[in-house]
């Protein structure tokens, strides 16, 4: 656990960095400092390894303060990844992720083995070790400096907007990855960004700071983007946090409607009777794969026992997965749908069902309890 | 000790004030040595200068001719002068040329890159507005490739302003002019002190003066780049390098190259400005 | 073309190749100076780079240092050091490393405070202390500069060597030397085209160095 206590920077010059922070990191989590650039969360993260010593107030790991550790010897035990890696140039990725360890003292077959689990770990092939950092790409080298900081397994990870100078692409991926880990590692995490998308996405819990240096708002990534807590954070957030909050909410609860869903080998006339007024019914194989929507107009026009596969279908357009995807993703798939109603699907992408209007409607406006 | 390095300093002053010239004889003196110098080197650095632009043009141009025109003026850089010169004696004898030519290729050597790079750091969107706006390849050349290489040359005649200041001294090995001669006849061969000294101190002066009239030139003739200061320059574009971006005084040809490509928008101090010694 | 036949001939006489005149005998003393002179100058600077470029103390002085000594003229400095020391070995060595040292001071420097901070930063993130940062992260990043420095420092050596005959030590000056106070072109020649030869020579045994010291992360101008 990581405590701030009134901590603050002010530089010789008058500027004042960090505004007497008061914050907790929780053990295990991820935690977001997020904020336009000269809002501290730089400044904060580096006072966690000594990189910056507070003016003002005092920085905690786990009750104890930081001042009373050998600087180096704290840096060991904190993981510490920046943007663009800042891999040695002239060693290659093995002994770059090996360095810490070797820096400790581990032999250097340990260190090597190690620097091989962690590659496996980060999701880097295993021919990649003998090469050196200007031949990887930007979103291999962040992953060589992810598994450097790894490296020791140290209990703390400390990084200073890692994905910010990859393309939006590799960004996403390098995201994934981290959640991934984090998952299996449950490592206390600080992350500094200036996204704060990629706060909402990465972490459990996001403090804004704002520009001055001082904290503006901590709260889990929900909370924040219901509950804005002045003007300032309302407008960091960004314009849509109605809509991007529904992506907090499962869609898993959903009730879902077979009875607008027919085999293709279903006919006409039977459909028509199935659907009972409803305007549109999904067509799907046998397998339950989507095929397409029909209109019952179309359906009243043809004779009754034509098979429906034999139709020309409107595109069924986007579906979202039942189990793992959010309200917002059911809202995407009902708004790009020709039909205006989202397809539920299961993890092998079979039609588990559609969400009508009325239960989308119901569902979305919950949400703004 | 301090009185004593005071006494050797006047005494070593008086004799440059006393033999500064001599009325009757207009070759002997410090001042002929030190015009002779200064003719030495400044043909030489305008000579080197005048093949160096067509040169570099070329290379611009064409660029496969570059490669193998930089190795061979990168072998050309590792010879001594003094070998140069003596080499050079069946061909010029005594004749002022057996300095100059070699000098000229040297100061070739130390501008050629620098030519080359100057014309090759317009920014590639300026080179295409230039284009969309209808400038023919003469045209671009003068009013925009040029300006901006101005700059990058004059750091390398800095560079080779020096160097060939230094350098002329040893011709007068070879029997030449020079302030040289003050240091190896009036000096060395009468194991007298104070012409060397007087020769090596107004050979740094005249290097210095030299330095500053470019820099002055520089100032003058690019009147964009006051705001960024002669010394700084333009702030490095960041690149993923981490190889050492900063070269020193003794940079050969390839470090000032490296330099270079990871610098391309320097136009202030470049490692050329910090470049080669040779003797 | 006669003086070329002649130069040939000079080279082919076999007298030339053996005893105390003899080439091998010169270039053996040259390129004994010129070793001497080049690891004397380089345990002087490569330390003292390393320090000032590390500290980030000095650097305006070293600058300033290069600039007034690359002014100097060679014959200068090393008829002054002769003049006052005597002629020998030691005076010899003393204005080789004179000259030599700044282009490895400077580049030394240079190289060390060419490091980007970024990779300081995340050195110092990881733990590493002072000297750590310098000798694992700083010098290996150096090292293409120091080279060159180095490269630079042993031609301006080979150089000065070949001076230094003037002062009466031996060396391939002294081709040039003896053939000029005899009248004996194809001498001057000769020991001219020998010392051209050893100086390329020595440019590329530093681009072999460069191959090998130079960790293939760094060389192609390595970006990280």
């Amino acid at each position: 656990m990581i405590t701030f206590e009134g901590a603050s920077k002010l530089y010789p010059d008058g500027t004042v960095a960090v505004d007497d922070l008061d914050l907790t990191v929780e053990t295990g989590q991820t935690t977001v400092f997020v904020g336009p650039s000269g809002s501290g969360k730089t400044t904060s993260l580096r006072m966690v390894n000594r990189m910056v010593e507070p003016t003002g107030g005092s920085v905690l790991i786990d009750g104890q303060d930081v001042r009373r550790r050998d600087p180096a010897a704290l840096r060991r035990s904190i993981g510490y990844v920046i943007q663009q890696a800042g891999l040695f140039p002239h060693r290659t990725v093995r002994d770059n992720i090996a360095t810490v360890p070797l820096l400790l003292g581990w032999g250097r077959a340990r260190a090597r083995a190690r620097a091989a689990e962690l590659m496996e770990l980060v999701g880097l092939e295993p021919s990649q070790a003998r090469r050196y950092p200007h031949q990887l790409s930007g979103g291999q080298q962040q992953r060589v400096g992810v598994a450097r900081a790894l490296a020791a397994d140290p209990p703390i990870l400390l990084m200073d907007e890692p994905f910010s100078a990859v393309d939006p692409v590799v960004r996403a991926g390098l995201q994934d990855e981290l959640l991934r880990l984090q998952e299996e590692l449950h490592k206390t995490i600080v992350f500094v960004t200036h996204d704060i998308d990629e706060a909402v996405r990465l972490g459990d819990r996001i403090a804004v700071f704002r520009p001055g240096g001082r904290l503006a708002q901590y709260d889990s990534p929900e909370r924040l983007l219901a509950a804005p807590r002045d003007a300032f954070v309302e407008s960091f957030v960004g314009y849509d946090r109605g809509v991007r909050r529904l992506s907090f909410f499962p869609a898993r609860e959903l009730s879902l409607r077979e009875d607008v869903v027919f085999g293709d080998d279903t006919g006409a006339g039977a459909a028509t009777a199935s659907m009972r007024g409803e305007p549109w019914a999904l067509v799907v194989t046998g397998d339950r794969v989507p095929l397409g929507w029909v209109g019952a107009g179309q359906l009243a026009r043809v004779p009754a026992d034509t098979a429906l596969g034999s139709l020309d279908l409107a595109p069924y357009g986007h579906t979202f997965a039942v189990d793992t995807d959010s309200l917002r993703a059911a809202l995407d798939a009902a708004v790009l749908s020709p039909a205006g109603r989202a397809v539920g699907v299961d993890a092998d992408g079979r039609v588990v069902g559609v969400v009508s209007q009325d239960d989308l409607g119901t569902a979305l406006w919950s949400v703004t309890e | 000790m301090i009185t004593e390095t005071w006494d050797w300093i006047a005494r070593v002053a008086e004799w440059g004030a006393a033999n500064w010239s001599h009325p009757g004889d207009p070759d002997r003196g410090v001042l002929p040595r030190l015009a002779e110098h200064m003719r030495l080197s400044y043909l030489s650095i305008l000579i080197g200068l005048a093949l160096a632009l067509p040169l570099g043009l070329a290379c611009v141009r064409w660029k496969r001719l570059y490669p193998p025109v930089l190795t061979g003026v990168n072998v050309l850089y590792a010879v001594p002068s003094i070998a140069l010169f003596f080499l050079m004696l069946p061909y010029t004898g005594f004749s002022d040329w057996t300095a100059v030519v070699p000098l000229a290729l040297y100061t070739l050597v130390i501008l050629l890159p620098n030519v080359v790079d100057g014309l090759r750091q317009v920014p590639d969107h300026v080179r295409q507005a230039a284009v969309a706006m209808g400038f023919g390849p003469l045209r671009r050349l003068v009013y925009v490739e040029t300006p901006v290489a101005v700059p990058v040359i004059i750091a390398g005649l800095r560079v080779a302003s020096v160097a060939t200041i230094s350098m002329v001294s040893v011709a007068s090995l070879v029997g030449l002019g020079g302030l040289g001669r003050l240091i190896l006849s009036d000096g060395f061969r009468r194991q007298f002190d104070a012409p060397i000294v007087i020769g090596i101190v107004l050979t740094v002066l005249l290097a210095f003066v030299t330095d500053a009239v470019l820099v002055i030139a520089r100032r003058l003739l690019t009147p964009w780049a006051r705001g960024s200061g002669g010394g700084g320059g333009l702030p490095r574009r960041r690149r993923r390098a981490a190889v050492p971006a900063g070269a020193g005084a003794a940079a050969g040809p390839e470090a000032a190259d490296a330099e270079r490509a990871r610098h391309p928008a320097q136009t202030g101090t470049t490692a050329k400005e910090r470049r080669p010694w040779t003797s | 073309m006669d003086i070329l036949t002649d130069l040939l001939a000079w080279f082919a006489d076999p007298a030339q190749w053996t005893g105390d005149t003899g080439i091998p005998a010169r270039v053996g003393e040259h390129v004994h100076y010129s070793l001497l002179g080049l690891l004397l100058s380089a345990a002087v600077a490569v330390p003292l780079g390393l320090l000032t470029g590390h500290t980030g103390v000095g650097g305006f002085l070293t600058t300033s240092l290069a600039n007034f000594a690359r002014a100097l003229p060679t014959i200068g400095v090393l008829f002054l050091i002769v003049l006052a020391a005597g002629i020998g070995l030691v005076p010899v060595l003393c204005a080789l490393v004179a000259l030599a040292v700044p282009p490895i001071l400077v580049n030394t420097h240079e190289g060390v405070r060419g490091v980007e901070p970024r990779l300081r930063d995340a050195a110092l993130g990881m733990g590493m202390r002072g000297h750590q940062v310098l000798l694992r992260l700083e010098l290996p990043v150096a090292v293409p500069l120091i080279l060159i420095g180095m490269r630079t420092a042993a031609v301006q050596v080979v150089a000065t060597a070949t001076i230094a005959a003037y002062v009466g030590v031996g060396g391939l000056g002294r081709y040039i030397v003896d053939g000029q106070a005899r009248q004996d072109l194809t001498m001057m020649l000769g020991g001219s085209a020998l010392v051209v030869l050893l100086a390329v020579l020595t440019t590329l045994l530093f681009a072999g160095l460069r191959r090998l010291l130079v960790a293939p992360g760094l060389r192609a101008g390595a970006v990280a």
